[in-house]
Formats: structure tokens, C-alpha cells, sequence
């Protein structure tokens, strides 16, 4: 514990983005500290992130349409952390995302996994397209720029196969979704279509157009695409758009309930925009609707009724989000087993008291029971993260009550010896586990606070730091599906 | 707190008030569908708008005081969407004066009627001075102190008022309680905890027992062992120097009431010391302070004070020197 000295803990962090079209890294280092006054508790906040390492922009490589080659990106890596200085044990925390397209990839899941045991103990490994949008809108500064007023702003995230645009106000999301708009989605080969990826596949049906491998590049029905592309962005933003043209929707209509004021682009896309970084990327062509794209959006008439802000890092949004905004820091007070961290790949499963501990303790039971059928339907021991949140103030008494409720439960799982993970929003993880621990429980214990959480969100906690927190990352594990 | 219980009060106060005056019974039996209300919601008095009144036979004219002439509007023709405008905006500010009101439990963004503060602020500000003075001179209920099996003593202090003009006389034990605690208490202890209800009694009322259990609960669980906890009834905080060298205690944690304030009467301190004795300096002691509902959880900071001692322990030191041996 560093309760009472101002001194500086730093942990370096890792972020690693493997997109459809581009891969890249960042190594940053985060400086922790007491930011609470002597007289409090402590409260370790990170207070400064420094990129130690920006990589040079990759080409991913891929062995065939359907297949990462995961023997390339690991030699990246391992190459980009020679040129960066660091060996894969310096880093305790950090992520590794998988985007767009390349998540529907055969081998996506083991390589991710794969990578996330040879890039670094503690680098975790994401994937979902709402996470995508969140951790891009904060790469690209526009989640920063929503604290600073009152507007609500959408950032658009483009890369090679999809957009994924993240709502923010006030720095809280309130809405995502997910487009079939990118700039890989037809390609080209000297000046005639070469690929026609299956949602324009969808989208030309749907309207009675024809597109062929072999066709001119110049074709109208490219422009058709892009034309729709861009009305179709701004259908979805301004939430007018419904199911019956889903050709290019990837999963859920637009949930936000308020207007858009601002937008921002990042991705590959918005450096087609902006051209943020030196040639090497400006100059690389890709043969695809990318550039062309990018234009037909900034001259889309509709799209102009919004407030455009330019983007802090363009291609790079994700891989910095990645790296330097994934990780959580609990509370100072927490009880944790050290022997069983790092942990990986918890589910979460969420229990609200609503500030009354009557009704909380009495349906705790029936909740818990839920859980571990949620998590654990084939009884193959699976463990799970309880999350207890909205708890109304606690007396000692009704901690004690809590804590047996909680051992009884546990001793339940079809795996009772696994450790017990316990997850609270408020500040009482501490006397949580110091009770369990009184109690004698037989289970190692996981007990952390002031983490927010949700229903179905996985948590991956790592080891214990000298400030005696722990860092948190908290990720979603779904996989595109189309 | 709310405005009904500000009503409630006030009608409690009113109440009484009448009982003393009138012995009218059907008045008192009536009591319970008198509703007061502080807060008028329609305008009343003399509501009658003064017309122009065509008066003959003299030169004077009577002129309406309220003119029912309309305000003309700032953009007849976009009437509509200026009112409009105006009602979001007006809901914008609101947001943004609610999201500043959230920072802090201090009193901002309230109002104001004129030129002074509205009078439900006012109220309530009554409301948490009139708790600050209860909490001083309030008293701990004995009941709990049995409960948690405190032995109860005295500091040299007689009553409050000396207590509060005299903070010399409440560093120091009564004659009787130095002969109490020589013949009951465990010497050398580890960890030597005491009591005092200080400035507020409500502050020990509140969270003691829970801050007490999961603290006794914490050092068990570190094997940690403590003395006789007594409870020492206006003490001041440096009363752990006189009770550090009569029973040669390693630590000495006094759980102290702190001084109300507005935001908060019941708030509780706990004061650490390694190895007190009459001379300690200031700088040696340290503070975990904030602890009630609002801010550190009671149960929260017991489990945390077991770190502090276990650190206190590990470097042979508190306060400044602690930090300093800290590095």
C-alpha cells in the first residue's frame, strides 16, 4: 500500500489492433498514484499515459480470404517489441483487438487467444464490433471531446470491412451500431473489380443491380455503392433507417434516443480524409473502394448538416484505444488471492440490491442459482464473476449476512473449489473478503470494488500492483456472425 | 433532506405551539388533517387587477397598475420555435446546474430570492446547524456501549461547556479512570483501541459498532492482537499519549466524533499514533478521517484501518515518520 507517499507507480501497457486491411501496435506507459488526500483511503487513479512506441502501419497478412496467417502477425509483433525495447514480460496490462472483417476469420478466436499468451501475460484479447466503436471513439478523442460540451457526438470508425460508430455524451455512450461499410468491401485488380464482398453481394440484389468480377472500375454501380454507403450512414445516424434495407446493418438498428450534433471519422477511411500520417500510408494503395469512399461521404450533401470535427488519430484510433484506454483500476481496498492472478476470460453476471438489502438478500438465492446455470449449463466447472451493485449502506451485520449468503451459494457451483470472484460497485470489497475470509472460507477470493460492469461483459483481472489494486480490463468476447 | 420533512418539522413545532396556547380540544383533535404548508403554490391576497375607471368630475386619472397589455413578442412570427428554443435551453442549463449540484454535497447553484437565499435553502440550512449543535451536545446512547462491551470512563472534563473551553482538560483521564484502566485493562497490546464521542456523539451513534466489528474483525484475521477497548466519554484526540504511557501499547487507534459540520454531523476519525507518550508530536499522529454514510462506508474503513496498522507495525512508525521511512 502506498496510502500515504505521492510516489509514482508505472506499469507499461500494450495495444495491438488486427484489422481487415491493417495491423498496428502502440506501447504506452501509464503512471499510477494516490490521488486521494492523506486522511482518505487511498484512491489509485492513473494520472499520465506516455506512448513509448508507435509501429509502423502493416498490411495484415492473411494466408487466403477465410484465414489469418498467425505465424506473420506473431513475428510482427515480436519484431515491433525488439524496435520498442520491451520483452513480453514488462507489460502487465493492455488489449488485443481483432476488427471489422477479420473477426469472422476461421482462426480469429485461437489467434487472438494465441497471440494474447505469446504477446504478454496480461495483454487481453477483445473482439466485438460495439467494443470496437467504443475503444475507437476513444483513440480518436471524441469520447474526450463530449466531456468538454454539451453536444452529442457520433464517431464513425472505418476500416477495411465495417464502421462501427459509438455514441457519446457527456463521456457516456449511449448508443452503438454497425454498418457493412468499408473500403475492402470491393476490390480491385488494374482498373477491374476483383472482389465483391457478400454484403454488396446482398445490397445489389436487393436493387436489382449487376456488378461482376472483371468489370470496369469506373463502373455507375460503383458509384451506386458508394452513394448508398453514404446516404445510408446518414439514414442510420439520424436514426430514419429501418430493417427493410439491412443489406448493409450488422446487427442491431441504432439505439441512441437523442440527436446527433457532431461527427467524427477515424479508421482507415478518415486518413483517406485527412492524411495523418506521412506518406507511407497516404501512398499505398489498396486497390479498393477506400479513397473513393472517403470522398463520397465528405461530399454527401445530408451528412453535411452535422458539425464534422477532425479526428486526433485517424488509422490509429483503435490500436490506441486499445492500448491506452482499456484498462481499469480498482479500488485500494480490495481483498484478492494473489496466487490466482492474472485471471481470464470471467463472465459477469450482474446483481443489483437497488439500494435494499430485504429484498436483495432474498432474492440472492434464486440469482445466483441463475448464474451458474447461465454460465455453467454443462456443469464443466466454469467459473463466473458476481457483480454486486446498488447496495444500499451496509452495516457490519448485514456484511456478515451477505458473506454467508455468498458462501452457501458458492459452495453450490458444480466446481465449488474454484475461487470465489466477487466483483462490487461500492466501496466494500475489503470487508467483504476480510468477512469471507473470517469465515473461513475454504475458496481462495477475488473480492474488487468500483469497477462498473454489465450484464455479459467478461473481465479479465490482473496481478496485484505494488499500489495493492489491481488492473481490470473489461471486454466483450462476441464474435462477428454474418 | 427534504422539503416534506421540513413541513413535517414545522408542523410539529406549530403544533406545540398551539397546544400551549388553546386548550381548545376540537382544535387538537383536529390536528392530524391540519396540513401546513410552507409553500404557497397560487398567488394570494388581493389578486383584483385595478381597471381604468372613467372618472367624472375630476382631472385625475386612476391607471391600472397591472397593465394586461401584452408583452410584445421578440419574433411574432417565429413564436413558436423561439418558445421552444427557450424551454430547451432553459432544460440544457438545468442539466448542466444539476450535473454541477452533483460534484459536491456543499450547498451550490441554489437560488436566490432577491437578495438573499430561497427560503427551503434557508430552511434546511437551519435544519443542519440546529443537527452540528445536537451532535456536540448530544449524547452517546449507553446501551450501545454495553453492547459492544466498552468499559465506560471519563476524561477530567466535568461537563461540555468546560469541555469545550478547557481541550487541555480533555487530553487527560480522571483520577478514577487511570485507577479503572491500571486494574481492568490488558497491558502492552498490540493494538490499543478507545472511544470518544469528541465534538459528536451522533458520530459514534452511527458508526462505531460497524467500524469497530469489521476493524476488531480485520486484526483478528491478521492475527493481530488487541487490548481492553474502553470508551472514554470528552476526550480529545492527544488523550492517547497519557493512556500510550500507562499502558505501553504498540498503536493506540482512537475513534474519535469529529467536529459537525453542515454536510455532514455524524462523521467519525480514526486517529492513529505508534507508540504515544506525553510529548508526541503532532506530526506522528495520523488520520483516517471522513468516515460516515457520505463518505468512507463504516464497514469499508474498519477493514482498511487493519492495513494502516499492519504497515504502522511493519515500520515501527506513524505519521510523518512513516512516510519518510516509507520512501
Amino acid at each position: 500500500m502506498t496510502g500515504y507517499s505521492p510516489k509514482l507507480e508505472k506499469i507499461i501497457s500494450a495495444g495491438i489492433d488486427i484489422g481487415t486491411s491493417t495491423t498496428k501496435l502502440v506501447i504506452s506507459e501509464f503512471s499510477l498514484t494516490n490521488v486521494a488526500g492523506s486522511t482518505h483511503v487511498p484512491r489509485i487513479e492513473i494520472v499520465d499515459k506516455q506512448i513509448l512506441y508507435k509501429s509502423p502501419i502493416f498490411s495484415t497478412p492473411l494466408k487466403d480470404h477465410v484465414t489469418i496467417d498467425v505465424a506473420a502477425v506473431v513475428s510482427i509483433v515480436k519484431a515491433e517489441y525488439d524496435k520498442a525495447g520491451i520483452v513480453p514480460a514488462q507489460i502487465e496490462t493492455g488489449a488485443v483487438i481483432i476488427t471489422g472483417e477479420t473477426a469472422t476469420k476461421d482462426n480469429a478466436r485461437e489467434m487472438i487467444d494465441y497471440l494474447s499468451d505469446e504477446a504478454g501475460e496480461f495483454l487481453v484479447a477483445t473482439a466485438g464490433p460495439d467494443l470496437e466503436g467504443i475503444i475507437a471513439a476513444k483513440g480518436s478523442g471524441a469520447y474526450e471531446y463530449s466531456g468538454d460540451n454539451d453536444n452529442v457526438i457520433a464517431n464513425i470508425d472505418i476500416g477495411g470491412g465495417t464502421a462501427n460508430i459509438a455514441v457519446y455524451k457527456a463521456k457516456e455512450l449511449i448508443g452503438t451500431c454497425t454498418l457493412h461499410i468499408g473500403g475492402r468491401l470491393l476490390e480491385f485488380e488494374r482498373g477491374k473489380v476483383s472482389s465483391i464482398s457478400p454484403p454488396i453481394q446482398k445490397l445489389l440484389a436487393a436493387h436489382n443491380r449487376q456488378l461482376h468480377i472483371g468489370d470496369d472500375a469506373q463502373s455507375p454501380t460503383v458509384d451506386f455503392v458508394l452513394g448508398f454507403m453514404a446516404d445510408y450512414l446518414n439514414a442510420i445516424l439520424t436514426r430514419k433507417a429501418d430493417n427493410n434495407e439491412a443489406a448493409l446493418l450488422l446487427g442491431h438498428l441504432p439505439n441512441w434516443q437523442e440527436d446527433i450534433d457532431v461527427i467524427s471519422f477515424s479508421g482507415g477511411i478518415s486518413e483517406c480524409m485527412y492524411q495523418h500520417e506521412s506518406h507511407q500510408y497516404a501512398q499505398a494503395s489498396y486497390n479498393d473502394i477506400g479513397i473513393q469512399l472517403a470522398k463520397a461521404l465528405q461530399t454527401n450533401q445530408d451528412l453535411q448538416q452535422f458539425t464534422w470535427i477532425e479526428p486526433i488519430e485517424t488509422v490509429r484510433a483503435t490500436v490506441l484505444g486499445a492500448g491506452t484506454q482499456t484498462t481499469e483500476i480498482s479500488g485500494a481496498t480490495i481483498q484478492v488471492s494473489p496466487s490466482d492472478l492474472p485471471m481470464k476470460n470471467v463472465p459477469v453476471y450482474n446483481f443489483s440490491f437497488e439500494q435494499d438489502f430485504q429484498t436483495g438478500t432474498d432474492s440472492l438465492e434464486k440469482k445466483i442459482a441463475e448464474a451458474i446455470d447461465m454460465f455453467d449449463a454443462y456443469h464443466e466447472g466454469q467459473n463466473f464473476a458476481l457483480y454486486i451493485s446498488e447496495l444500499p449502506h451496509m452495516s457490519f451485520r448485514a456484511v456478515q449476512k451477505l458473506a454467508d449468503d455468498i458462501r452457501q451459494m458458492m459452495e453450490r457451483r458444480p466446481n465449488p473449489d474454484l475461487p470465489i470472484v466477487l466483483i462490487l460497485q461500492t466501496d466494500h470489497a475489503r470487508v467483504l473478503g476480510q468477512t469471507l475470509m473470517a469465515m473461513n472460507v475454504r475458496q481462495s477470493v477475488i473480492c474488487i470494488d468500483q469497477i462498473n460492469v454489465e450484464h455479459g461483459d467478461y473481465i479479465d483481472i490482473g496481478r496485484m500492483l505494488e499500489s495493492g489494486v489491481v488492473p481490470v480490463v473489461v471486454k466483450t468476447l462476441t464474435f462477428h456472425s454474418s | 433532506m427534504n422539503e416534506q420533512l421540513v413541513e413535517q418539522i414545522t408542523k410539529m413545532v406549530i403544533e406545540k405551539l398551539q397546544t400551549t396556547k388553546t386548550t381548545s380540544t376540537s382544535q387538537i383533535k383536529n390536528n392530524d388533517e391540519m396540513p401546513v404548508k410552507l409553500f404557497q403554490n397560487a398567488p394570494t391576497g388581493n389578486l383584483v387587477v385595478e381597471k381604468e375607471t372613467a372618472n367624472t368630475g375630476t382631472d385625475v386619472k386612476f391607471v391600472p397598475i397591472v397593465s394586461d397589455k401584452k408583452q410584445p413578442e421578440i419574433k411574432s412570427v417565429t413564436k413558436k420555435t423561439a418558445t421552444e428554443e427557450l424551454t430547451k435551453s432553459r432544460a440544457k442549463k438545468e442539466e448542466v446546474l444539476e450535473g454541477l449540484r452533483k460534484q459536491t454535497p456543499a450547498r451550490i447553484v441554489v437560488g436566490r430570492a432577491g437578495t438573499r437565499a430561497k427560503t427551503d435553502t434557508w430552511l434546511k440550512f437551519r435544519f443542519d446547524h440546529a443537527a452540528a449543535v445536537d451532535a456536540v451536545y448530544g449524547e452517546v446512547p449507553s446501551e450501545l456501549l454495553e453492547r459492544l462491551g466498552f468499559i465506560q470512563l471519563h476524561s477530567k472534563v466535568v461537563d461540555k461547556e468546560e469541555y469545550i473551553r478547557r481541550p487541555d482538560l480533555g487530553r487527560r483521564l480522571s483520577d478514577q479512570s487511570i485507577a479503572t484502566i491500571k486494574e481492568k485493562c490488558k497491558r502492552s497490546a498490540t493494538v490499543q483501541i478507545v472511544a470518544s464521542n469528541g465534538l459528536s456523539a451522533k458520530a459514534i451513534e452511527e458508526n462505531m459498532e460497524d467500524v469497530y466489528l469489521s476493524f476488531e474483525q480485520s486484526l483478528k484475521n491478521a492475527g493481530i492482537e488487541t487490548g481492553t477497548t474502553f470508551y472514554v466519554e470528552n476526550g480529545r484526540v492527544a488523550l492517547m499519549d497519557e493512556i500510550g504511557e500507562i499502558l505501553q501499547p504498540d498503536i493506540v487507534v482512537i475513534l474519535i466524533g469529529e467536529r459537525p459540520g453542515l454536510v455532514s454531523a455524524e462523521s467519525l476519525s480514526a486517529y492513529i499514533c505508534y507508540k504515544p507518550h506525553l510529548g508526541t508530536i503532532e506530526a506522528d499522529r495520523m488520520v483516517v478521517s471522513n468516515i460516515h454514510k457520505g463518505g468512507i462506508p463504516p464497514v469499508e474503513a474498519g477493514a482498511y484501518l487493519a492495513t494502516v496498522i499492519q504497515k504502522i507495525l511493519k515500520y515501527e512508525a506513524s505519521g510523518v515518520s512513516l512516510v519518510k521511512k516509507e520512501g
